[in-house]
């Protein structure tokens, strides 16, 4: 291995990642594992199929023996979300919702599938029209206007900051920010208008969005509303880096036997690489892509030292 | 097969969109945005399969900022479809492509 401080980076602690943390470990890599275990689908189930474990164990206690069982392989925990990645010379760039930025070897995907769409009246209707899932993407278009990001995590704080530089006023709905400490207080100091304790009732307008209706019964004159749920996931991170999804739904990431993707040195496993989402298919594919991912880093080092 | 993802901007648009001799499916992008990336391959694998009877054609918002206005484009990708120079449908995000396959058939 190089002389890097790590060398595999996991996007994502539910059990595809837990499981790649613990084999590329006991194959030497230094791991390191992003994510926040109440992001995992696994958080408040209720395990009843997994082989050899029968009425054992709740999800989330499973979570906690994988993280420890994981440590025991020397994989560090970094309880924060990414909000970007980006590769470079052949190495990924990972940046944290705190501001923090590490470059690895190789990455694995593991950040399954979340809900990223709001189910409230209004919503499908604008998609386009002034409702965005895709701060990056979209926030050119809202030059000088007013708009409003919901959620309550890394996504929506991190977009809502981007948003700045564009509009002329960013208004966050969320019920309570769930945000890194550092995120939080580069939040409070911006101006980010933070209306806390309330969600989006309805999203109004004639042909475009015009405003926000709040469960709180106040309303909200915007031209724009980002919805950005949960963590970023495969669309938000992995598109940029020029991954190939799957060609009947777009939303899967494509890979082969050994949980390869398309780039070099990018691996994917569990939920984000399609159905059926069982711990079993997550956990199998986990430890295929951490032996994987540490095999690649190790070569990758060796070529580089050779060459000199 | 035709020619390519043909790429246009503000000053071709007229002449290679809107009195172009075929219909025409026009994917608006921009470099920074990751969906728009994904959704690149696919408009390829279209023009190769659809690309004697339909121009493909791709529009990068950042160099153009006219046109995105003048259709109301406020999220991409945006892919439109025109055909005499008039939108016959549209589709915004990264969408499957038996998706745009579907657009495709109103016009074929």
């Amino acid at each position: 291995m190089s002389d890097q401080l790590y060398n595999v980076a996991i996007i994502g602690r539910g059990p595809a990642g837990l499981q790649a943390a613990i084999h590329s470990g006991s194959k030497k890599a230094k791991v390191i594992v992003f994510g926040k275990p109440r992001n995992s689908g696994l958080y408040k189930a209720r395990v009843a199929n997994f082989c050899c474990s029968e009425d054992v164990i709740t999800g989330k206690e499973m979570l906690e023996a994988g993280r420890k069982q994981a440590e025991s392989f020397g994989a560090v925990f970094l309880e924060e979300d990414i909000i970007e990645a980006k590769s470079e010379n052949n190495r990924f760039i990972l940046v944290t919702e705190s501001g923090g930025a590490f470059t690895f070897e190789t990455l694995i995907l593991a950040m399954g599938v979340a809900r990223k769409k709001l189910q409230v009246k209004g919503e499908k209707e604008f998609v386009g029209r002034g409702v965005s899932y895709c701060v990056d993407c979209d926030a050119t278009f809202f030059k000088g206007m007013d708009v409003a990001v919901v959620g309550n995590e890394s996504a929506a704080a991190a977009g809502a900051l981007a948003l700045l530089l564009y509009a002329r006023t960013v208004y966050l709905v969320c019920r309570k920010p769930m945000i890194s400490d550092l995120l939080h207080e580069r939040l409070k100091r911006s101006e980010v208008r933070i209306l806390q304790d309330t969600w989006v009732k309805e999203i109004v307008g004639a042909n475009e969005v015009e405003g926000l209706m709040l469960t709180n019964d106040e309303s909200l004159k915007v031209s724009g509303v980002f919805i950005e749920l949960g963590a970023k996931g495969a669309m938000e991170l992995a598109a940029n880096l020029g991954v190939v999804f799957d060609a009947e739904t777009f939303s899967f990431i494509e890979t082969n036997k050994k949980q390869e993707t398309n780039i070099p040195g990018l691996y994917a496993a569990g939920d984000i690489t399609g159905q059926p989402w069982q711990i079993a298919k997550a956990v199998g594919e986990g430890c295929t892509a951490g032996i994987e991912a540490a095999e690649y880093a190790r070569k990758l080092a060796d070529s580089e030292r050779s060459r000199g | 097969m035709g020619q390519g993802v043909l790429d246009v901007d503000d000053s071709s648009f007229e002449s290679e969109i809107l009195k172009a001799d075929k219909p025409v499916l026009v994917d608006f992008w921009a470099p920074w945005c990751g969906p728009c990336k994904a959704i690149a391959p696919v408009m390829n694998q279209l023009e190769e399969t659809y690309g004697d009877s339909i121009i493909f054609a791709r529009c990068n918002v950042d160099h153009s900022p006219n046109t995105p206005t003048k259709y109301s484009i406020r999220a991409i990708p945006t892919i439109i479809l025109f055909q005499d120079g008039k939108v016959v449908d549209q589709v915004v995000g990264a969408v499957p492509k038996s998706h745009l396959e579907e657009l495709l058939k109103k016009i074929l």
